[in-house]
């Protein structure tokens, strides 16, 4: 079943005095099946968090649709588009977003109370999850408190606990250590495999080889796309560096 | 372009750059020292020496300028330090790139030289243009005409170079001295470094509830008006104490309360708005505190001096119930009777009119502080030949008689010393002391004295209600910087821009209007005490002090409510 689809966006910025525009997409058009885990590479500058950002519904793109679950995102009123964030969409971001004033467990109840959920369904939706991510020891801590793993786990908290349809994550092994990084890849593995739908924004190949799927962006477009099926996760590798090289010395379009 | 012109060019464009900062920074140097020389210039003014009861106003105008001097100072730094604070980013971002401390430290001396220049020229001479005017309302407000001695004044320029020179001194070597004691990482992180979240202070607490409440039961329960005198300091000290104890652990320890109290505290409203006041509450108690005690001081001095100024018509009537008047301390029966006739003789004789001659006998009570506002209180109970205050004392009561002339200025002083020599020959050996008075005499110092106080309390009023704005003003726009990450998180996790908007207000509602309902608690606990203070000055209305209270009340609950419209936006701007 797909569950989200996005056809033909293009997103064209332009400064406030209507002087430079940028094109940061032309034309985007992929489909995420139900379950799938996929990654979105490109270069700097090549429009990926441009494209997350429309899709988490936190930007309108300038042309172009975005449906999930047979709706489209656009025909949903500013009013609602809040809740429809919170109720479908989980985040993680590169630097934790996590806020300094809220202890860890605020941390991740924060969606359900913005949501107007009681004490008792959180703290029971709570236990599992934090089972799962491992950690459950530093509830009461506060984000300095703990180290950068540790927020990075605790914002995937924050996003699972609203049963997402769809999590974005937009580069999030960004700023962990190679250790670190191993855990959370690790971890969004487990989660696919119970069900949850990822889509993942990232610079690195090992990030990119854990996923089903690798979308390339350039110039606003998708470039490209490798399928994982049944390869190993170290052929995969392999061949996401051959499809970054090629890119990078100026390739041809074989999508 | 030479080496030379560099810092100071960079000092230019970083004043600049950092406006939203420095623009009212400048502004309230500008202020303060025009204040500070409008001040000085009156009390140096040699018009002053030729009024009525000078004595008292150039005292309270030096008072004034003792109190804007040390005021201008504390606003100065305040202001400053929320300046150094904010730009230590930038300052540590120019260390990096490799400007030394000695080069930052240049870039901050030609800084503070234009600050400097800036205020001075600024305030000099908004305090010129202002000084004949403002003079003008003071002697207007003193019922005084006086021709104005001159019209600028070398020695109160002098004075205000002298002080904000130094001010601005202390301020660059503060400023310096921040900029050494630190690292360069610290420097770039200045702005914001993880806070920890505070700590309930319970002895604070109980210090804080205790000072309140003592302060408060002096306020309530003080019995006798020259009592209330010394305890009103006390009182004063032990609330400002407990204000900021409250302020500072209290509210922390409200808060926490809050948040352990998990029903109340998972929802949406109260969820942010408990956690964002526990860490700015953290940071601003004190300042909120501050603010608090200004506010209960505008107020209260404000509404005192109104009511003083406007009641003073009233006091006047009630001291001095007769034009003229005259005591005969311990005066015996005889000499009582004989004084009536002698002084009708001497007013038939000057051939002036007076009327509503009255006379009678009284017992000055042992805690009778106030001689005239006694003559007014008893003169009717007197006048039903009732000795008021006898109770069989062994020596004669004291003699009174008061009349009125026509016209106010008083009884001519050859009439005044006509009766008092016969008096004093006449009735020798039978009675204790003489003294006489009249009104006009007295209501010129009375006025001019209520005038001057009227004055100092807008004036000085007018300072505290500068600084009020001026620290909320800093506060909410540097909490702005640090709220706009938490509400774009926020945002992304699902809030909607009306929530936000909601909690934005419900939280700069809160610390805005916690110090002015605390101010007016403060106020309402204070009533009591004040009013007794009145009543030394001979001042009983109450009813005029509570609506001189309630309009000052008013108006400055309608100008702070600006305030919070104008930073309320300007905050918002910033947050989303
Ligand atoms: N708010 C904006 N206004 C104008 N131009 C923007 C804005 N945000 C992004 N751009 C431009 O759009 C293009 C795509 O930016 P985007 O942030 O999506 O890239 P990215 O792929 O996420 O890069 P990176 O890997 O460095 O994060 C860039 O050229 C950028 O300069
Ligand atoms: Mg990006």
């Amino acid at each position: 079943m797909t569950l989200l689809e996005v056809k033909n966006i293009k997103k064209i910025y332009s400064t406030r005095f209507g002087g430079n525009k940028v094109q940061a997409l032309t034309n985007v058009s992929f489909s995420v099946e139900q379950g799938e885990y996929i990654a979105i590479m490109g270069e700097s500058g090549s429009g990926k968090t441009t494209l997350l950002n429309i899709l988490a519904s936190l930007d309108k793109p300038t042309s172009g649709e975005v449906v999930l679950s047979g709706k489209s995102i656009m025909t949903i009123s500013e009013q609602q588009i809040s809740a429809f964030r919170r109720d479908n969409l989980g985040f993680v971001f590169q630097d934790f977003n996590l806020l300094d004033n809220f202890s860890i467990e605020d941390n991740i109840y924060l969606p359900l109370v913005l949501a107007g959920k009681n004490y008792d369904d959180m703290k029971q939706r709570l236990q599992p999850i934090v089972q799962q991510l491992g950690i459950c020891d530093i509830l009461n801590k506060f984000p300095y408190e703990v180290s950068g793993g540790q927020k990075q786990r605790t914002a995937v908290a924050r996003a699972l606990i609203t049963k997402p349809q769809l999590v974005l994550a937009d580069e999030p092994t960004g700023a962990l250590d190679s250790h670190a990084s191993d855990g959370l890849l690790r971890l969004f593995d487990e989660i696919n495999a119970a069900g949850q739908t990822i889509l993942l924004v990232t610079h690195s190949v090992k990030a990119a080889s854990h996923a089903q799927r690798v979308l390339f962006l350039r110039d606003g477009e998708v470039f490209h796309q490798i399928y994982k099926a049944s390869q190993t996760q170290e052929q995969m590798y392999q061949k996401i560096s051959d499809t970054l090289t090629v890119i990078a010395t100026g390739g041809e379009h074989h999508g | 372009m030479g080496k030379s012109g560099f810092y100071p060019k960079l000092a230019v464009s970083n004043i600049r750059k950092n406006s939203r900062f420095y623009l009212p920074y400048l502004l309230t140097c500008v202020a303060t020292v025009a204040m500070f020389y409008i001040m000085s210039f009156i009390a140096s003014n040699p018009g002053l020496q030729d009024m009525q009861g000078a004595g008292t106003i150039s005292a309270m105008m030096g008072f004034g300028t003792v109190v804007i001097g040390i005021f201008a100072t504390i606003i100065l730094f305040y202001t400053n330090s929320f300046l150094i604070k904010r730009r230590k980013k930038e300052l540590g971002l120019y260390n990096i790139l490799g400007m030394g401390k000695r080069h930052i430290a240049k870039v901050l001396f030609f800084e503070t030289v234009y600050v400097t220049v800036i205020s001075l020229a600024g305030g000099l001479l908004g305090g010129i243009l202002f000084s004949k005017l403002v003079f003008m309302l003071l002697l207007r407000l003193v019922d005084f005409k006086v021709t104005l001695g001159f019209n600028i004044s070398l020695q109160a320029i002098q004075m205000t170079l002298v002080l904000f020179c130094a001010i601005f001194l202390l301020i660059l070597l503060f400023n310096l001295f921040q900029i050494k004691l630190s690292k360069p990482i610290e420097l770039l992180y200045g702005g914001n470094h993880g806070e920890r979240e505070p700590k309930t202070k319970w002895p604070l607490v109980v210090i804080g509830i205790l000072t309140l409440g003592g302060g408060y039961f002096l306020a309530l329960y003080i019995k006798s008006p020259i009592a209330a005198i010394g305890m009103f300091f006390i009182a004063v000290i032990l609330v400002i104490i407990g204000t900021y104890c409250l302020f500072t652990a209290g509210s922390i320890a409200w808060l926490k309360m809050l948040r352990r109290n998990k029903k109340y505290y998972y929802q949406p409203r109260h969820f942010s708005a408990v956690s964002g006041m526990l860490y700015r509450m953290k940071q601003n108690a004190a300042g909120l505190a501050s603010i608090c005690i200004l506010c209960t001081m505008v107020l209260v001095m404000v509404s005192t001096s109104v009511c003083m100024y406007i009641g003073v018509e009233d006091a006047l009537n009630l001291i001095y119930p007769r034009n003229v008047q005259i005591y005969l301390y311990e005066c015996q029966d005889q000499a009582y009777q004989q004084m009536s006739t002698i002084v009708k003789e001497e007013v038939a004789k000057s051939g002036l009119d007076a009327y509503d001659m009255v006379s009678f006998q009284y017992y000055q009570e042992e805690d009778d502080w106030n001689r005239s506002l006694f003559i007014g209180n008893k003169m009717a109970e007197a006048l039903t030949g009732e000795i008021p205050g006898d109770n069989g004392q062994d020596y004669p009561p004291n003699a009174y008689l008061g009349f009125n002339l026509p016209g106010s200025d008083g009884a001519p002083s050859q009439l005044l010393d006509a009766i008092r020599t016969r008096l004093t020959t006449e009735l020798a050996g039978q009675y204790d002391t003489y003294e006489s008075e009249t009104r006009s005499l007295m209501a010129g110092n009375i006025y001019s004295a209520y005038g001057g106080f009227l004055f100092l309390g807008m004036f000085l009023g007018l300072l505290f209600l500068l600084a009020t704005v001026l620290i909320i003003y800093y506060k909410q726009i540097s909490e702005g910087y640090d709220d706009k990450q938490r509400f774009e998180i926020m945002k992304k996790v699902g809030m909607s821009r009306a929530e936000t908007k909601a909690t934005v207000r419900s939280q700069i509602l809160t610390v805005f209007f916690l110090p002015l309902i605390v101010a007016v608690i403060h106020i309402a606990f204070a009533f009591k005490i004040i009013t007794k203070l009145l009543a030394v000055l001979s001042l009983t209305d109450i009813s005029l002090f509570i609506s001189c209270t309630g309009v000052t009340i008013l108006v400055f609950a309608i100008i702070y409510c600006l305030v919070y419209m104008f930073t309320a936006k300007v905050y918002y701007r910033i947050v989303s």
